[in-house]
């Protein structure tokens, strides 16, 4: 990943309505990087888990949250951003077990709890461009 | 673009098979949740989910299932699961829950 990425973000409501629209804009940018189709399917549900979890969380402070595709050569980082800062390591609850088990298991890495600068990221990497 | 799902049902003398098709995500996760308790509470029957048409299911609605089998069991009944798609399927064994339905091909 360098200064050269093309990025491109999608900011959408802390609303159910909405889940959809992130997995077909995941879907048009992995497809757009050549990624097969099952993987294009791996990302679209692991970006799928993330909204959920944060549409089910909500925010007091922000209306909307981000997510951040960084389009390298060889993989899709993938980023979730929000204003609110009280929103952090989301999957922490025992509630999110079933989600972090797909999520670790469909991306190469994951990042559920940074260091702040983001919410959580992942990443994955396009076969063969290794 | 908000997802759909249709939920249609077929009873039979001993089970009740219901047909899925379209999206289990969070915007529809909360009705399939009430369609499918009211089917194991009023049947208490042993249920075939068909899968077939059934495009994209996450956490939620696999929660979902399994909630529905705790009821099932309650009740001494069975949840069957068919015709999954391969993507979903495999959503089934990472999560382990593979080993808890009864998977149908």
């Amino acid at each position: 990943m360098n200064a050269k990425n093309d990025i491109i973000e999608l900011s959408l409501p802390f609303k159910a309505d909405y889940a959809g629209t992130a997995r077909l804009t995941a879907s048009g940018v992995a497809n757009r990087m050549g990624f097969d189709i099952e993987t294009i399917e791996d990302i679209k549900v692991a970006i799928s888990e993330v909204c959920s979890r944060l549409i089910k969380m909500g925010s007091a402070s922000a209306a909307s949250f981000k997510i951040v595709f960084v389009i390298g050569k060889d993989a899709l980082l993938i980023r979730f951003e929000c204003e609110d800062k009280s929103l952090k390591c989301i999957f922490s609850n025992a509630d999110g077990e079933l989600g972090v088990a797909i999520i670790t298991a469909l991306m190469d890495n994951v990042e559920l709890c940074t260091s702040g600068k983001y919410l959580l990221s992942m990443s994955k990497t396009l076969k063969g461009k290794m | 673009m908000s997802s759909e799902l249709k939920l249609t049902e077929e009873k039979t003398e001993d089970s009740v098979k219901i047909y899925l098709s379209g999206e289990v995500d969070i915007y529809t996760a909360q009705d399939l949740k009430e369609k499918l308790y009211g089917i194991i509470d009023s049947s208490r029957k042993d249920l075939v989910i068909d899968c077939k048409d059934l495009n994209y299911i996450d956490s939620t609605g696999l929660g979902i299932f399994v909630g529905t089998l705790k009821k099932a069991r309650s009740y001494e009944s069975k949840i069957y699961i068919s015709n999954l798609k391969e993507n979903i399927k495999k959503l089934f064994v990472i999560t382990g829950l593979d080993k808890l339905f009864i998977i149908k091909e």
